[in-house]
């Protein structure tokens, strides 16, 4: 049984390893920085590499632990973006604890599989926990900076509170159904009758959720925690952390809520969880653009279209179905990784400038071409401009919610989405004006760290990003066929 | 694997090549020649593997995929038309590569050149293998700005600069009116693949206005590309591009892609007979119009290049004729004839130093002997004489004519009667009689790069006429005994046309006469320009007061002011204090029970 075990975990086990060395040779002496980057990117690829070994289907101790195509795709999503991480961690903490800090994020990836691989919501909780602690240290750690304790403080508070509640509903669950395994509460449901008290827990159940994916009215930390943190934290928190949530919510909402879905559409509202992802996603779309709008900062404005973009993501779970879900996975997928490259631009601008202020980016285009044009891939991405992976994955998501109920009863929520992006292509294009057009001030042109502009490791990983934003852009299929073969 | 992947290899070497230059070699002139040459000849070598084993099936990958909505595959279209069309294009871009390293062999922007010439190749091939209207007009539109950057290719000569504008912005028009033509189609029929839309056309028969609108924009796209009246004007200023760009793309190849598309897209057309009657005319005036304008111009690549607009119209008169056998087969001989033509041009234009007026040459057999010869193939071929290529496939086309519609037969005649003129005019005037400038006395022929091809292409020209060899590629419509009244009388305005003009320009030192309406090109360029003039300022002034006061100052103003404030007033709630937030917090679990519970 464990032998079994331990083979089906294995890309866990190789990541718990990886992070038991990095944090032995980080202890072990100060100058291993490199050494440490060096153990923790290779041991994620190994981990890849081990994904990619196991076996099709299989299911541990009553859906613990299952293995589907779908949990095999997204544990390698979410290796790929735990190792874009570990790069962009060259390139913002000075080599003080980097073990510690590389040991941390390997942590919250084995989370992140551990939630991407569950079909049973204590080990949900778990993967939650075990994620969300890892960030709480992670976006407070840089500890000669007092924001980023501020960003650690808030995150933590927040997160508590909301784990608290997602217990509290998972309790309810369990009373009503007597089981904890998805699959189980779903064939419950379908047989008795939904009760209020159900709802209850549902809601509650789906808070810690809109708190992950930071989801307007549970959004306030974002703002902060984005700023404040370290660049690579706010980067791991807004992508690696999204993505996983949503692959466990979309499971938790459709397998094991399937039942009590109710419906969004105008004028057919039936009370379930539907109405309430589309409450929250139509406050995000409203909540995210419009502050977005006025902000100054480039890190504060990510975190608000961030709030945008997990509105646009739950049109999919609200529309339901494989295609919904599917919809969800591709948009969520993109938009990781359009982030990640977004925060890697950050993170070099604000290590040669010293902040992330939008008028730290003036004059990037004649600085440095290569980081300007990465960034105009991200921001027109993000804002949905074809060809690039933004707008198809916006299509799809649109599509699906216009198709899942019948009249076009979701047409409301498009039509707010539509007008979301709408506003949020003044705020991309504003970021994009200062690096383009906007003179850098010449009081400031001196960079503060000339030696190390060029790090052409980060460069290089920016570049790839960027090229597979566009790929995604111009073959969505690639990926598409992957998703829509995976959810069943 | 490798076997049937053919065809996507042959597309795709020139755009490797043209990434390559881009990207490593633009420094080495040399290199990027070499590797541009080397694309064309790999992807010539793959088109005649696919043309030997004839071919007929790619692997395809689905692209954009919405079920039930809008499915366009990456996929190709092999059959006896794209197989053809690939030997061709192939066949001569080779030869044009081949020619070009001469003729541009000290020119600055070399590298820049042939990237330019293999995404066109690129580009073309890709229209000729599409088997769906998206992946046709994506490429479509490659073609157009490939054919833009090449015409520019001298930027820094103004009339190069606008010639290029012109031929985009000419183009765009049909564009437009090409795309709505595909939405048309793909909105009544659900699909853009050519094999997946024929078996559905009954829905687009039941409602015949609807048809004859589809089909008359998408003739839109081919009028713009193929430079047929009134979008004609571009082809004629495109002459400013390297000579060896006008033989490629404004003879050969680019032209002939608005002739291609209605082939392939001739069983939608062919529903539509007021549509086929709009372009039968279209394609005769346009043929007429050309070439009496030829008959009055002293540029020799302008002269060239109503020639092609002439038999362009000949092309698309087949087309209107509902026999896209006969246009093909024209289209066929014509790329050989004219290429060979152009190329001939640019070795005297070489030869002179880039003097294009032929008043000023004259005597050139004595010196460019090769030129010469070679040429007058290509002329002979292009006036229709026997046992040359273009005598057959003319006489396929006035054939059609006579049988179906006796005007357009007489209009067609004439037409022959006319290129004869001014094709005997050019030969005499820039070949025969005594050099009438200095340039001309001290010519020396071209180098064996440039001169090779012209032999090359010559050869093509005398033994592609047969049926024999021409029926390896092309169907040619059966020849009907009843009409051998008709290559007589093609013969006869041959004659006459060529002795004509023999008679008036032997021994002339400049024009003989001169008839302004026709050096003018019957002013039609005046005539856009006074109505762009009009309609573009009167617009400009509406939209220009309607944009600033309406839009902008009420609805961008209030809109961006109105959202502005409220994201500055929503902002006021992220006030960083903790206890805010958690109320905050609360309030929504609670808002939200409330919403999912009691409501």
């Amino acid at each position: 049984m464990y032998i079994e075990l331990l083979k089906l975990a294995s890309p866990e086990t190789v990541v718990v390893v990886t992070a038991l060395v990095v944090l032995a040779l980080g202890l072990a002496n100060e100058r291993t920085a490199g050494l440490c980057s060096g153990v923790a990117a290779a041991g994620l690829l190994f981990a890849v590499a081990a994904v990619l070994m196991l076996p099709q289907q299989a299911t541990l101790f009553h859906g613990m632990l299952v293995i589907t195509p779908l949990t095999s795709l997204f544990k390698i999503i979410c290796l790929v973006l735990a190792f874009f991480t570990v790069i962009l961690a060259r390139a913002d903490l000075s080599s003080r604890n980097r073990g510690e800090y590389l040991a941390l994020v390997l942590l919250a990836t084995i989370g992140l599989m551990l939630l991407v691989g569950s079909e049973e919501l204590l080990m949900i909780f778990i993967g939650l926990e075990l994620t969300g602690l890892s960030l709480y240290v992670m976006a407070g750690f840089d500890k000669t900076d007092v924001r980023s304790a501020e960003a650690g403080l808030k995150y933590f508070l927040f997160g508590s509170t909301a784990s608290a509640f997602t217990l509290f509903g998972i309790s309810f669950i369990y009373g009503m159904t007597g089981t904890t395994a998805l699959a189980a509460i779903g064939q419950k449901l379908t047989t008795a009758p939904v009760q209020p008290l159900l709802f209850v827990g549902i809601v509650m159940t789906l808070i810690g959720f809109a708190f992950k994916i930071a989801a307007a009215p549970f959004h306030l930390w974002a703002p902060d925690t984005y700023q404040g943190a370290p660049v690579p934290s706010a980067a791991f928190i807004a992508s690696g952390s999204k993505v996983a949530s949503f692959v466990v919510l979309g499971k938790i909402v459709l397998v094991g809520f399937g039942p009590a879905q109710g419906s969004a559409a105008w004028h057919a509202m039936v009370a379930g969880w539907a109405p309430v992802l589309a409450a929250l996603a139509a406050l995000s779309i409203l909540i995210g653009n419009l502050v977005a709008l006025a902000q100054t900062n480039v890190r504060r404005l990510l975190a608000y279209s961030a709030v945008a973009h997990a509105g646009y993501t739950l049109l999919g779970l609200v529309a339901g179905g494989r295609e919904g879900f599917s919809a969800t996975l591709f948009y969520t997928t993109v938009y990781a990784f359009t982030l990640v490259g977004a925060f890697g631009v950050v993170a070099l601008v604000r290590r040669e400038t010293g902040g992330d202020d939008l008028k730290n980016f003036s004059g990037l285009s004649s600085r440095s071409p290569l980081l300007a044009g990465c960034m105009s891939i991200f921001m027109l991405s993000l804002a949905g401009l074809p060809p690039l992976a933004g707008f198809f994955g916006k299509f799809y998501l649109f599509s699906a919610a216009l198709r899942a109920v019948d009249n076009n009863g979701l047409l409301w929520l498009v039509a707010i989405a539509l007008f979301g992006s709408l506003i949020s292509l003044y705020y991309y294009l504003m970021v994009l004006k200062v690096i383009f057009v906007d003179e850098k001030s010449s009081s400031t042109t001196q960079p503060l760290n000339p030696s190390t502009s060029a790090d052409f490791l980060q460069e290089i990983s920016l570049t790839v990003l960027a090229a597979v934003v566009l790929f995604l852009g111009v073959m969505p299929g690639t990926l598409v066929a992957r998703i829509i073969a995976a959810v069943q | 694997m490798i076997d049937n992947n053919i065809a996507w290899y042959v597309l795709f070497a020139p755009l490797i090549a043209a990434a390559l230059i881009v990207v490593f070699t633009r420094r080495s002139k040399g290199l990027s020649s070499f590797l541009s040459c080397a694309a064309v000849l790999a992807s010539f070598a793959g088109a005649c593997l696919i043309f030997a084993r004839k071919e007929d099936a790619a692997p395809a990958l689905n692209w954009i995929e919405f079920p039930g909505l809008f499915v366009v595959p990456l996929g190709l279209v092999l059959d006896g038309l794209s197989r053809m069309m690939l030997v061709v294009v192939t066949g001569i871009g080779a030869l044009i590569h081949i020619y070009s390293l001469g003729y541009m062999r000290n020119d600055e922007g070399k590298s820049r050149y042939f990237a330019a010439l293999s995404l066109f190749m690129f580009a073309m091939l890709g229209i000729v293998l599409s088997n769906n209207f998206v992946m046709l007009f994506i490429f479509w539109e490659l073609v157009g700005f490939t054919s833009y950057v090449l015409i520019g290719h001298w930027f820094d000569r103004d009339a190069a600069a606008e010639a290029a504008k012109k031929a985009f912005i000419t183009n765009r028009i049909g564009d437009f009116g090409f795309m709505l033509g595909i939405l048309m189609i793909w909105a009544t029929t659900g699909s853009v693949v050519f094999a997946n839309i024929a078996p559905r056309l009954s829905i687009l028969t039941s409602n015949p206005g609807f048809l004859t609108a589809a089909a008359l924009l998408i003739f839109c796209g081919a009028a713009g590309k193929s430079a047929q009246f009134p979008l004609h004007v571009w082809l004629p200023d495109a002459m400013e591009g390297p000579t060896p760009v006008s033989a490629l793309i404004h003879a050969a190849t680019m032209v002939a892609a608005g002739v291609y598309m209605l082939a392939r897209v001739a069983f939608i057309i062919q529903l539509s007979p007021v549509a086929l009657d709009v372009i039968v005319w279209i394609g005769t005036i346009t043929a007429v119009m050309a070439a009496l304008i030829a008959t009055q111009q002293n540029d020799i690549k302008r002269i060239l290049a109503y020639s092609t607009l002439s038999q362009l119209g000949y092309m698309v008169m087949a087309i209107g004729l509902s026999s896209s056998d006969a246009a093909i087969y024209h289209l066929f001989t014509h790329a050989f004839f004219k290429a060979l033509l152009f190329l001939g041009a640019g070795s005297v234009i070489v030869a002179l130093h880039h003097e294009q007026d032929i008043w000023e040459m004259g005597g050139l057999s004595r010196n460019l002997t090769i030129t010469f010869v070679t040429f007058l193939v290509g002329a002979l071929a292009l006036m229709g004489c026997p046992p040359f290529s273009g005598f057959f496939s003319k006489d396929a086309i006035l054939a059609l004519a006579y049988e179906h519609n006796m005007p357009i037969f007489v209009l067609a005649l004439g037409t022959a009667f006319l290129t004869a003129f001014y094709v005997t005019r050019l030969l005499v005037v820039v070949f025969l009689g005594h050099p009438r400038s200095h340039a001309a006395r001290i010519s020396r022929e071209s180098p064996l790069v440039m001169t090779g091809p012209l032999i090359v292409l010559a050869l093509l020209v005398i033994f592609g006429g047969s049926t024999f060899f021409t029926g390896q590629f092309v169907s040619v419509p059966p020849e009907h005994d009843v009409f051998e009244k008709v290559p007589l009388l093609a013969i006869g305005a041959l004659v006459l046309g060529a002795g004509f003009a023999f008679a008036l320009y032997r021994n002339r030192p400049r024009e003989a006469f001169d008839i302004g309406f026709l050096r003018q090109k019957f002013y039609i360029d005046e005539i856009y320009s006074w109505l762009i003039d009009r309609t573009q300022e009167l617009l400009a002034r509406i939209s220009a007061f309607f944009d600033r006061w309406i839009i902008d100052t009420a609805g961008v103003g209030g809109a961006s002011g109105g959202t502005w404030g409220i994201g500055a007033l929503l902002r006021f709630v992220q006030v960083g204090n903790l206890q805010a937030y958690s109320f905050f917090f609360g309030l929504g679990v609670v808002a939200l029970i409330y919403f999912a519970v009691f409501r």
